[in-house]
């Protein structure tokens, strides 16, 4: 259908798309946009419950990249994302090829993957504090029935162990969503080039490299871009299982973020989030770029 | 043949692993909810068998159990619905009308879900603040609206983009107006579509966490996943059991519903990110 331009620059047609966007366009503008302009400029203000605001400039940046809670907070979230993220995606796949193959208990499987995606983080965060408790928890005992350790590791009261754990409870959560958006581009392959293959005797190892992995390509970086913003962000699995210690090792740039804004300084707490989505943003480009994810994405 | 045995039982062993790894944690919830020692794992404890921790869960009143969940019930549903509705509208106008510049739009709209609610949350408390609006219902269901548009809009676009033309055209033929013809004619063929939208919505609402634990303070609006975090033992001691049994009745709603619709959650949950 051609739009007339005669008169007016919008036809009817248009008003009327317009007037249908709009309810969405104003949530958007209203609770997204404008809350993260808001957090924008409030990183430039001194804005502390109580105290007048004030104007500080670039101050607050100055403070933060002087800030060794804040250099902790970005390097433990780097080195997160870093870990969990690959990690995630490889099992992902793993398990997306296997819930692609013809199994009896295929139907159990693909049930069984969605439970942890569907519970709330901070649920999954429980389970595994009592998993990793010292005294009692299941992660100590499969150890010590196995004897593979001495005694009890204190998982969540050192660095490298509360790092591990969290890892370990992320990866529990989030494979699964990594899997599901998998075998979706798995079962889109077509099944012909499986069968030429074998035809070719090209062995497991050579189909994968030279049919699956190219043709998964789109959808890998869609599910890498995901799980890196998601990753990015950790907040609620943080929160619950170690509250960002022990000392501090473990507190996220999401959590350095909150423990401001919950104390009430509302300018510093924006400066950190500020600093966040410009890594989000960034990186959520990069990606885009890498893969022209455009042509992956599209419905 | 010896190439495929050893496959199968590859096969096999990291199926048996994947079901392992998904439901140990899950399983290990429920074992500890019914207990009567939480620390059933140590050398000299026995697992019993107990409802005292779900008895305590679902009727001790300072607890505030049946409150949180009746609120997460019901922030989530309206959020759902709401979400659903302004994101069938949008995308009723993006796969039918003329309209330029579609494709920026949408992803606009995509570029949205990348700030992390860490960067809208203090603003979010601020303005709520403002309106007088902390600690009830609106002040969640704003912002999880505007949070699910984008996902609930990129689902229901493809699944609007695939149902024929031709439909519309009878409706206006037929001299129906935009509205009817959404409401009359799109949203029963889409029916399965917008069925899992609203289930995915739900879903991330109920799970939703930071902004419920910044936007509210007590049962009057509080949510069950903030009620889980913060749930701690009067007398210093973890009360494992109950924690369990809180988790597990709090899960119930969104696993039950994860797994009776299976179908629907993987097809809403693929539409949005790939092709096919």
């Amino acid at each position: 259908m051609r739009i007339s331009f005669n008169n007016r620059f919008f036809s009817r047609e248009t008003w009327t798309a317009v007037g249908f966007l709009l309810p969405l366009v104003g949530f958007v503008v209203i609770f997204i946009l404008l809350p993260v302009l808001g957090t924008l400029t409030d990183s430039f203000f001194l804005d502390v419950t109580y105290r007048p605001k004030r104007f500080l400039g670039a101050d607050n940046f100055i403070w933060l990249f002087n800030d060794p809670g804040f250099g902790r907070a970005l390097r433990f979230t780097a080195l997160f994302v870093l870990v969990s993220v690959p990690l995630e995606v490889i099992l992902g796949l793993i398990m997306a090829l296997v819930l692609n193959e013809r199994l009896p208990l295929r139907g159990l499987m693909r049930a069984a993957v969605l439970v942890p995606w569907a519970i709330p983080a901070v649920v999954s965060g429980r389970i595994f504090e009592l998993i990793y408790n010292y005294s009692y928890g299941a992660a100590n005992y499969v150890l010590r029935t196995l004897h593979l350790t001495q005694g009890p590791v204190n998982w969540l009261g050192s660095e490298i162990g509360a790092f591990l754990a969290l890892v370990a409870a992320d990866s529990w959560k989030t494979t699964p969503f990594a899997a599901i958006i998998l075998l979706a581009g798995l079962s889109a392959i077509p099944a012909d080039l499986y069968r030429q293959a074998q035809v070719d005797r090209a062995t497991f190892i050579q189909r994968f490299f030279k049919i699956t992995l190219p043709l998964l390509k789109a959808v890998l970086i869609v599910v890498l871009l995901f799980r890196t913003i998601e990753a990015l962000r950790v907040f609620d699995l943080i929160f619950v299982l170690t509250g960002g210690g022990p000392g501090g090792a473990t507190t996220s740039v999401s959590l350095f973020g909150y423990n401001y804004f919950s104390a009430g300084d509302f300018g510093y707490g924006s400066t950190a989030s500020v600093i966040l989505f410009i890594m989000a943003f960034g990186l959520s480009l990069g990606l885009v770029k890498l893969g022209r994810v455009e042509q992956g994405v599209m419905p | 043949m010896n190439e495929d045995a050893f496959k199968k039982a590859i096969i096999f062993t990291a199926a048996a692993a994947t079901i392992l790894f998904c439901l140990a944690p899950f399983g290990y919830m429920i074992l500890t909810g019914f207990s009567r020692y939480p620390d059933f794992f140590s050398p000299q404890t026995p697992w019993v068998a107990t409802l005292s921790n779900y008895r305590a869960v679902m009727f001790s009143e300072s607890l505030h159990f049946t409150a949180f969940l009746r609120n997460s019930i019901i922030v989530s549903a309206a959020s759902a619905v709401i979400s659903v509705f302004f994101a069938s509208l949008a995308a009723y106008a993006i796969t039918r009308l003329a309209l330029p510049g579609k494709l920026l739009f949408m992803f606009l709209i995509l570029a949205m879900s990348m700030f992390p609610p860490v960067s809208l949350v203090g603003y979010l408390f601020k303005l709520m603040t403002a309106l007088g609006w902390i600690n009830t219902y609106p002040a969640l269901i704003f912002p999880y609206v505007a949070w699910t548009l984008p996902l609930s809009l990129w689902i229901l676009v493809s699944y609007f983009s695939r149902i024929p033309r031709d439909l519309d055209r009878a409706g206006l033929i037929d001299g129906c107006s935009r509205l009817q013809i959404l409401f009359k004619i799109i949203f029963p063929v889409a029916a399965p579509g917008i069925f899992a939208t609203l289930l995915l919505a739900f879903i991330f609402a109920f799970n939703e966490f930071l902004f419920a634990l910044m936007l509210t303070t007590d049962r009057a609006a509080r949510t069950i996943p903030v009620g889980i975090a913060l749930f701690e033992g009067l007398h210093g001691q973890i009360p494992w059991g109950e924690i369990m049994a809180a988790a597990t009745l709090a899960t119930l709603p969104v696993v039950a519903l994860a797994l009776i619709f299976q179908r629907r959650i993987i097809q809403g949950l693929t539409r949005g990110a790939v092709k096919g």
